[in-house]
């Protein structure tokens, strides 16, 4: 297997905090692998310099050996390593098939001016942004929600709204930020079923960052385990469930819930 | 290649129909031409309106139009009076200038947000008055007086546009002129709304972090916007400028920018002919309490505040508030 | 250079003031008051009139100001403001209605009292000259002290009183307030009556030495605008420091570039600009989006 996302000694400051220490790990083609830790390990931080939502004081992000961390978020999301939000951060006042067709900026063949004149190519994009949009509203299970306007969809929905816009772009590697965060069990099964079926049947590696230990037990390849900024396992899931270390990072934050 | 539907070609053909047939006919029969400058200015401010509306539209709320106004007025006037330019080429120039002015304050401002950028905004055009006051080729604040009415445009040796200066009633001319204008400028607007240009502002103005997220480069298309709608800014006021003959730095003053942000409110943020409709009411309506004298403003002022109580969304949201929701 | 410096610190502390009152306008409930150089043309008619017009003492006049503006910002607030946002937490919503507010309270001055420039006579008379290093009037020093101390006083206020306490939570986290059993609606309004009131508090003040007319509301709130965003909006110690520094760049650039006129402001706007492009939070504001 190879190495489709690098992350090397990557560091993060801020003032004289340090966030994360000297990070680093690979995540390799079409796996599914998770990064965990306690509330503060430096999760979001890591999340968000993988995305070049954040620049990183040290070390760089590479994928397929180019480097993609600093730069502008949506010359990473051209690169085809595109980001999840939690369930706020969404297009409230479109419908879950708008919503769909806009984030599909990246398959957009036509110019900006050639939509506006209309040109032939303009018509073909919207033409198949259309049936794009169709197919991946109902390979997502959402048909019944296609023409509800986000900001009147239930929570559960929003997440799932989420990973659809991610979706669109037609990514290489989707970084899903906490999936799973406050959702009862059923839920999260149906979650955990939904991003298998992602990496399957879109073949589109995943990286997610996440906090309840069930789900991600259940649902990664491998596992990265932070606490304080610092990088202290990695392995798959049943390395980690014996990993000293671990259960002592979990162990010692008594307001985390353990799910091992 | 337009796709329209029943009721927007018959609200089209009505439009074009009030516009170039009724307006002018009424006129006309009623022998009222200073109607004409009125309604004139009406489509010149609705068409600087434009660029504001558009400007909200990638989520800024943009008090600076008058700024862009000046500009364009300056512009024109100078290539006109200094250069002995023709009206009709300076127009564009005008604009364009104004487009240009805009790429390079946009860059630092529009990464600003919400009141940060309304503040900011607003001072600049205090700034551009300020300008127009202390450059010498602005002549401050004698200004520029006495620019000729725009001359015969015409292309080998075919007459487009006959000299206003020739016309018995140059006012009927610099009528149609804006009124063409106008059509261009909201046909353009709603093509552009219509278009995937204007999917994506949709997109930044409800998350711009989202909208990164999937690829959209919206320090870029915040840039063509606010161009766009500062173009509209400087085209409105250049022919301003030719109208009056004059441009002085308190042509366009901090108050006019206000204006045409409450053009766009009062019309309705999420209609694109919403700053069309405000303008037009604003500008009768203060027109119309003329009569009640010292209480024009204080009427008018008590009017706007009822109507943004009652109608937080804009006037054309009375008719269109079913079909789109328009909670942010 | 005395001078400067005297001119500066006299400027800035009148910035200062108009700066915080709308500075705690915007913490308290993120309002844009486009109305608030209105506001402080009241204030200062209504001191005209107190004291200029009926001869009762200047401190009436001023007490006058205080109270006429804190319950005109009250009910403002109450029968305009509130309503508005608890409909709808668009900013725009709350900018039209400050806008409207503006020329609504521009009418009203223009009903009430006329478009004419209006001076009171000087409270104090005489001039401090220091060797002809330092000249300025006494009525200047005293309108200096009084604004300093009004902005020492406000600052104690808000740190030490029930109120003061209650809307700097509200400023920081109104959910949060809410939640800790401040009445929200309450201390809205209170807060922004006291933000109406600074500006009615500095238009008494100023009316003894510049006067007041209708005309002066507009550059008011545009100079209130850029104190806010040199220092940060929303934050008391941003609305001080932009205000001294506004005050200090005008009395610079007054003294060095006075016979280029306007030249001064434009050099001021062009400066925030290229500031603002560096820092857009401004020097004590808080990062956002």
């Amino acid at each position: 297997m190879s190495a489709l996302l690098e992350i090397n000694h990557v560091t993060k400051k801020f003032g004289g905090l340090t966030a994360n220490n000297d990070i680093t790990f690979s995540v390799h083609e079409n796996e599914i692998l998770s990064v965990i830790g306690p509330n503060g390990a430096g999760k979001s931080t890591l999340f968000k310099m993988i995305s070049s939502f954040l620049p990183t004081t040290n070390g760089e992000v590479l994928f397929k050996g180019e480097r993609i961390s600093n730069l502008r978020p949506h010359i990473v999301a051209r690169k085809g390593i595109v980001r999840t939000f939690q369930e706020t951060t969404i297009f409230k006042s479109m419908t879950v098939r708008e919503s769909i067709i806009v984030a599909q900026h990246l398959r957009a063949k036509a110019s900006l001016a050639g939509y506006f004149w209309g040109t032939k190519t303009a018509h073909e994009d919207v033409e198949s942004f259309g049936h794009y949009a169709d197919d991946l509203i109902e390979f997502l299970g959402m048909s019944e929600i296609a023409g509800e306007q986000a900001s009147n969809l239930p929570q559960g929905n929003l997440r799932a709204l989420g990973i659809a816009i991610g979706l669109a772009t037609d990514p290489k590697v989707l970084l899903l930020d906490e999936p799973f965060a406050g959702m009862n069990h059923d839920e999260t099964m149906s979650m955990v079923d939904l991003v298998r079926k992602v990496r399957d049947e879109r073949e589109v590696t995943v990286l997610l960052v996440e906090h309840d230990m069930s789900a991600v037990m259940k649902i990664s390849d491998r596992i990265v385990v932070l606490n304080f900024g610092e990088m202290i396992a990695e392995g798959t899931p049943l390395e980690i469930q014996n990993d000293e270390r671990v259960i002592e990072a979990y162990l010692g934050s008594a307001d985390d819930e353990i799910g091992i | 290649m337009l796709k329209l539907s029943l009721t927007q070609w018959i609200g089209a053909g009505v439009f074009f129909a009030a516009v170039f047939v009724v307006a002018p006919v009424t006129i006309a029969v009623l022998g009222r031409t200073d109607l004409f400058y009125t309604l004139t200015s009406v489509g010149l401010l609705a068409i600087a309106s434009a660029g504001v509306w558009l400007t909200f539209y990638i989520g800024r709320i943009n008090i600076g139009q008058g700024a862009f106004a000046l500009l364009g007025a300056y512009v024109s006037a100078i290539l006109v009076t200094k250069a002995g330019m023709s009206f009709w080429i300076s127009l564009p120039i005008a604009g364009l200038f104004a487009a240009f002015v805009a790429v390079l304050i946009g860059l630092p401002i529009l990464r600003l947000k919400g009141v940060y950028f309304a503040m900011i905004t607003l001072v600049l055009t205090q700034v551009f008055t300020l300008t127009a006051l202390a450059l010498p080729i602005t002549n401050g604040a004698k200004g520029i007086t006495s620019i000729p009415l725009p001359g015969e445009l015409s292309v080998l040796g075919l007459t487009l546009i006959p000299d206003f200066a020739t016309l018995d009633n140059p006012r009927q001319a610099f009528y149609y002129t804006t009124a063409v204008l106008m059509v261009l400028t909201f046909a353009a607007m709603y093509r552009l709304v219509n278009s995937r240009l204007g999917h994506l502002c949709r997109s930044m103005q409800q998350n711009e972090e989202l909208a990164s997220s999937i690829g959209v480069n919206i320090a870029y298309i915040r840039i063509v916007i606010y161009a766009i709608a500062s173009f509209f800014g400087g085209v409105g006021g250049a022919m301003f400028g030719s109208i009056a003959q004059s441009v002085y730095p308190s042509s366009f003053q901090v108050a006019d920018s206000v204006n045409f942000m409450l053009n766009c409110f009062l019309g309705g943020l999420g209609y694109v002919f919403g700053p069309m409709l405000g303008t037009f009411v604003l500008y009768f309506g203060w027109d119309l309490l003329f009569e009640f004298g010292k209480y024009q403003m204080l009427i008018y002022s008590s009017v706007l505040i009822f109507l943004i109580l009652v109608l937080p969304n804009g006037l054309l949201s009375l008719r269109l508030s079913k079909k789109r929701g328009q909670d942010k | 250079m005395e001078q400067i410096l005297a001119n500066g610190i006299y400027l800035g502390s009148q910035y200062a003031m108009i700066a915080l009152g709308l500075t705690l306008i915007f913490a308290l409930m993120n309002v844009l008051n486009f109305a608030h150089g209105q506001m402080y043309v009241l204030g200062g008619f209504v001191t005209y009139t107190f004291y200029g017009q009926m001869g009762f003492p200047f401190v009436v006049g001023l007490l006058m100001s205080c109270v006429t503006l804190f319950v005109l910002g009250a009910l403002i607030e109450k029968f305009l403001f509130g309503p508005v946002i608890k409909r709808s937490s668009r900013e725009e919503s709350t900018m039209l209605l400050a806008a409207g507010l503006a020329f609504f309270l521009d009418a009203v001055i223009l009903l009430v009292f006329g478009e004419k420039q209006r001076g009171v006579p000087k409270i104090v008379d005489g001039v401090f000259n220091w060797d002809f290093r330092l000249i300025m009037p006494y009525d200047r020093i005293l309108i200096c002290v009084l604004a300093i101390i009004s902005i020492v006083g406000f600052i104690l206020f808000m740190q030490y009183t029930k109120t003061g306490r209650a809307l700097r939570a509200l400023a920081q986290d109104r959910t949060a307030a809410q939640l800790m059993g401040v009445n929200v609606d309450r201390y809205s309004m209170i807060g922004f009556a006291l933000g109406a009131m600074l500006a009615g508090l500095v238009g008494g003040l100023l009316v003894t030495i510049t006067g007041i007319n209708l005309g002066m509301g507009g550059p008011t709130s545009i100079k209130a605008f850029m104190m806010v965003m040199i220092g940060g909006a929303g934050v008391i110690s941003g609305a001080i420091a932009g205000g001294i520094i506004l005050g200090f760049l005008e009395a610079i650039g007054l003294a060095v570039l006075y016979q280029y006129g306007d030249i001064t402001y434009l050099l001021i706007f062009v400066s925030l600009m290229i500031f603002l492009a560096f820092r857009p939070q401004g020097l004590m504001g808080k990062p956002w989006g």
